[in-house]
């Protein structure tokens, strides 16, 4: 009996490390995911005009021709069909997209949500990057964070979330807080 | 222990309570990082074959530097060793490796893992091409695992909790 409940204490204080690392990890996060932003918006990275130029002349354009040369060509075939047909529109998306997921993963604010889009952005970035010149730990790296704070619960330790969690109970399907 | 893993999907677990193995997972994956990187950087030339290997990325940090007393030292006492640097550089990314894949001396190795990412983000910082914040989220998780001492399940040695967490487990579940 004694050593379940010492064990059960060291799985609390376990855990409770496990839940201050979640917080750091969702810090940084947050804080490279807002920087970055920044960093777009102030180069009008995502203006209609200028959004393709990334797509069409750097990402898939062969390493010595000054490109990436990424090799996911069925991904440069979606992008094509997506983004390209509508850069403005798309552009304005992950403007507020990456805006959303920076402030959410920060404020510790709908962090379930945030941590799922996180996953989706940077796992797209994996895919558009895969094969070529750019150094894909970077992309993993940002992966894994995001995963790391959406299995962990990111948001209910020092977040927004642990106060929507006691005043609304769970969200639905625990997908958003 | 399923119940225990429906009940944590559902968020069932105190509010400022969750599982650590997440974190060890990533501790794995950095393990898998620092392996990777050696490729570029093995014994005896340490060429990187195709790749550009250690001696054109010193090369780079000292054209590039962002402080130039780091240029200064890499060029004059890095270099002219450059056999020296790279045997004790290849040895200790291979300790980190090994020991945050493994959970060996996990500490140690995120404290060793989080000096060489700081010392890339320095080295690197205004080298064309690198996105900066690549080292700093390096130096971040090696920094959380080294602090909160979690990332220690699923390990080999006694070091931290390694062990402990595994048996932790089993009495739970019993």
């Amino acid at each position: 009996m004694a050593s379940i409940t010492e064990t059960i204490r060291t799985e609390q204080v376990t855990t409770q490390k496990g839940s201050v690392a979640t917080l750091v990890v969702r810090l940084a996060l947050g804080f490279t995911t807002l920087f970055t932003w920044f960093d777009n918006i102030s180069k009008d990275f995502y203006d209609g005009a200028n959004f393709p130029g990334f797509f069409n002349d750097y990402l898939f354009v062969p390493a010595e021709e000054g490109g990436n040369g990424s090799q996911l060509f069925f991904v440069q075939s979606i992008l094509n069909n997506t983004i390209l047909r509508a850069p403005e529109f798309f552009g304005w998306v992950l403007t507020f997209v990456e805006l959303g997921i920076a402030l959410g993963l920060i404020f510790g604010v709908f962090t379930r949500a945030a941590s799922l889009g996180a996953i989706g952005f940077f796992f797209g970035l994996l895919l558009v990057y895969i094969g070529g010149e750019e150094w894909i730990w970077t992309y993993v790296l940002l992966v894994s964070s995001a995963i790391a704070i959406f299995l962990n619960w990111g948001g209910r330790f020092l977040g927004v979330d642990q106060v929507i969690a006691k005043a609304k109970g769970e969200s639905p399907f625990g997908l958003i807080w | 222990m399923i119940n225990s893993v429906v009940d944590w999907l559902n968020g069932k677990f105190p509010d400022h309570f969750s599982p650590t193995w997440p974190i060890s997972l990533a501790r794995m994956l950095l393990g898998v990082l620092w392996l990777g990187t050696l490729r570029w950087k093995l014994p005896p030339d340490f060429d990187g074959g195709s790749e550009r290997g250690l001696r054109e990325w010193l090369e780079l940090m000292v054209e590039h530097a962002a402080f130039s007393s780091y240029g200064v030292f890499i060029e004059s006492v890095v270099i002219p060793n450059f056999l020296f640097f790279a045997w004790v550089l290849f040895l200790t990314e291979l300790f980190v490796g090994l020991g945050l894949l493994l959970g060996i001396a996990t500490r140690g190795a995120a404290l060793v893992g989080l000096i060489l990412s700081l010392n890339l983000l320095v080295g690197l910082l205004e080298v064309p091409g690198e996105w900066p914040w690549s080292y700093i989220l390096m130096a971040m998780w090696h920094g959380t695992i080294l602090v909160s001492g979690a990332g220690s399940l699923w390990a080999v040695s006694r070091h931290g909790s390694g062990a402990h967490g595994l048996a932790r487990q089993t009495t739970v579940d019993t």
